[in-house]
């Protein structure tokens, strides 16, 4: 399912004192099974274009298209839900949406909003638990008294329940340990090979964005200032310096190297790009393993 | 809710921006008191171009104050309703059963909804050129004489102050939340009353968690920088009542004056 903008204007409170522009004439496609890295400044209107994804706002000025249903900004608000279904989201600090009495039916509520069966929902919530990595007997507690990283599982769980095409992850790491982002990172890689699951990702890292992305879009101010693949993105240091963005951990290292002499013939973005670069100039230059 | 003005603050160098807060929150409660003293149509006038004059000096667009009204107009039309359908005395323009249309109550209703609008115009300039905060500090100013009878001063301000500062903060949360749960496939605000209500608490719940769990941070946070109740506390916003502030209180002791010459 792809996701297309076109010309997309949008201005928070249009016609009060208190008016913002928040976009100025997006123009973007997600991809069916891509994997989309939006990262830019904050107040650069990611939040904002995420919330177009599945229609939570629609714009004040041109058309997003959401798989075969079209938002324009007379669309009625009636009706949206199947697009809901379809692309869920994963929210900023998502923990702060937990309330139901149990951890089994606040990640069944999704599902069962949706019309699945009571049945098939609770079996939903089982599944997905395990894939958030929390074991069987996390079902019958009470989602307040879990730790914030359970809790963070709890509810990306919750909208995993909803089995979207689309899923949508706003800094999902933000606040986690080292490892509990690493697993949790590799929990999405894995349901976008495995599943062939869209991800659009929002977030400040650059490693993550190198290590996963395969499409990055740049935002800056309400507009695309850059777009393209991470090679293509990340190729340009001192622009992505200037623009305050942060570059990739193995290419600040990659370029040190150069400086000293080493050459390289893309950017390693990762460390197993530069691991490998690495190995072939070792070879390259006669040595013997 | 972003549609709401009345309550939001507006920031600007204004005459009436610069004005002490204390001058501010009296004037307009001092002017809601002699809304009443106007009945007839020369007071009410007068009344219009005061409260014009003071929309004029904020340099507020009118637009917004006018915007103010339109949540609460429901409640003005149906008490104007109510005015003119029950009030007795002079010509009959209309009678069906219990109701009469009236000279009177006609006159009647429109005094009301020239009050209701004056009084909303004249709190929607307050809120629009003082900060909360501002506000918050006039008022603890304003009760300190309650002191005598043992009323809790600092605390109330304190509270206040707290309140103000968090509405927006909660506001955002709110929206956050609503977002959040109408991604899980709720829907707000759709349905028969049931329906809405079970829709909403998905969203209470959250919210009321998450004030608490920011009440205890904050509380901690206040005790780690040695907040220890209101003796003794020094003030980093000092209220200054200026020249101005004396000109706009005799403003309205001469409006007084003319209010009770020209009232019927």
């Amino acid at each position: 399912m792809d996701i297309r903008f076109e010309k997309v204007d949008f201005t928070y409170q249009p016609n009060t004192p208190f008016e913002q522009r928040a976009l100025f004439d997006l123009n973007l496609t997600i991809e069916n099974g891509s994997y989309t890295a939006i990262v830019g400044h904050t107040g650069s209107g990611k939040s904002t274009l995420l919330q177009h994804l599945n229609a939570l706002v629609k714009p004040t000025k041109g058309t997003v298209t959401i798989g075969d249903r079209v938002i324009v900004p007379e669309t009625n608000n009636k009706n949206l839900k199947p697009i809901r279904k379809k692309v869920g989201i994963v929210f900023q600090f998502p923990e702060a949406q937990l309330f139901e009495e149990t951890v089994a039916k606040d990640i069944a509520f999704g599902p069962k909003n949706f019309g699945v069966s009571g049945e098939d929902a609770a079996r939903l919530a089982a599944e997905m638990l395990e894939l958030v990595g929390l074991d069987a007997s996390y079902l019958e507690r009470s989602p307040f008294e879990l730790s914030g990283g359970q809790m963070r599982r709890v509810a990306i769980a919750g909208v995993l329940a909803m089995e979207p095409e689309v899923l949508v992850l706003d800094e999902p790491t933000a606040g986690l340990d080292p490892q509990g982002r690493k697993d949790m990172m590799e929990m999405f890689q894995r349901l976008h090979e495995e599943r062939g699951m869209t991800i659009v990702l929002v977030t400040h890292l650059m490693d993550d964005v190198a290590n996963y992305a395969d499409h990055v879009i740049v935002l800056e101010q309400g507009q695309i200032v850059k777009a393209g693949t991470p090679q293509e993105v990340f190729q340009d240091i001192d622009w992505l310096k200037e623009k305050q963005l942060g570059v990739p951990t193995a290419a600040i290292f990659a370029e040190k190297l150069r400086a000293k002499g080493f050459s390289f013939e893309g950017l390693p973005l990762t460390a197993e790009a530069l691991a490998d670069d690495l190995l072939k100039g070792f070879k390259k230059a006669g040595g013997d393993l | 809710m972003n549609k709401l003005i009345f309550g939001r603050y507006i920031p600007g160098t204004s005459f009436i921006h610069t004005m002490d807060p204390r001058a501010k929150l009296i004037a307009s409660f001092y002017f809601i008191g002699i809304i009443f003293l106007a009945n007839n149509w020369q007071t009410y006038a007068i009344l219009a171009i005061f409260t014009l004059f003071a929309i004029f000096l904020s340099k507020v667009n009118i637009r917004f104050f006018i915007r103010g009204i339109k949540p609460l107009i429901w409640l003005i039309l149906f008490t104007v309703a109510l005015q003119m359908l029950f009030t007795q005395g002079g010509e009959v323009y209309f009678s069906w059963g219990i109701f009469t249309i009236t000279e009177f109550g006609v006159i009647n209703g429109l005094f009301i909804f020239c009050r209701f609008v004056l009084i909303i115009f004249m709190s929607t300039l307050l809120t629009l050129t003082t900060p909360p905060l501002d506000l918050s500090d006039a008022i603890e100013y304003l009760l300190r004489p309650l002191k005598v009878v043992r009323f809790p001063v600092h605390e109330v301000s304190l509270m206040l102050s707290i309140a103000l500062r968090f509405v927006p903060t909660l506001m955002d949360e709110t929206e956050k939340i609503m977002n959040a749960q109408r991604a899980r496939g709720v829907d707000f605000g759709e349905g028969n009353l049931i329906q809405k209500m079970k829709a909403v608490v998905p969203l209470l719940i959250p919210l009321f968690v998450s004030s608490f769990n920011r009440a205890e941070d904050l509380a901690t946070a206040m005790e780690a920088r040695g907040y220890q109740g209101g003796d003794g506390r020094t003030k980093y916003r000092i209220l200054h009542w200026h020249l101005k502030d004396t000109v706009v209180m005799l403003a309205f002791a001469i409006l007084t004056g003319v209010l009770v010459l020209i009232r019927s």
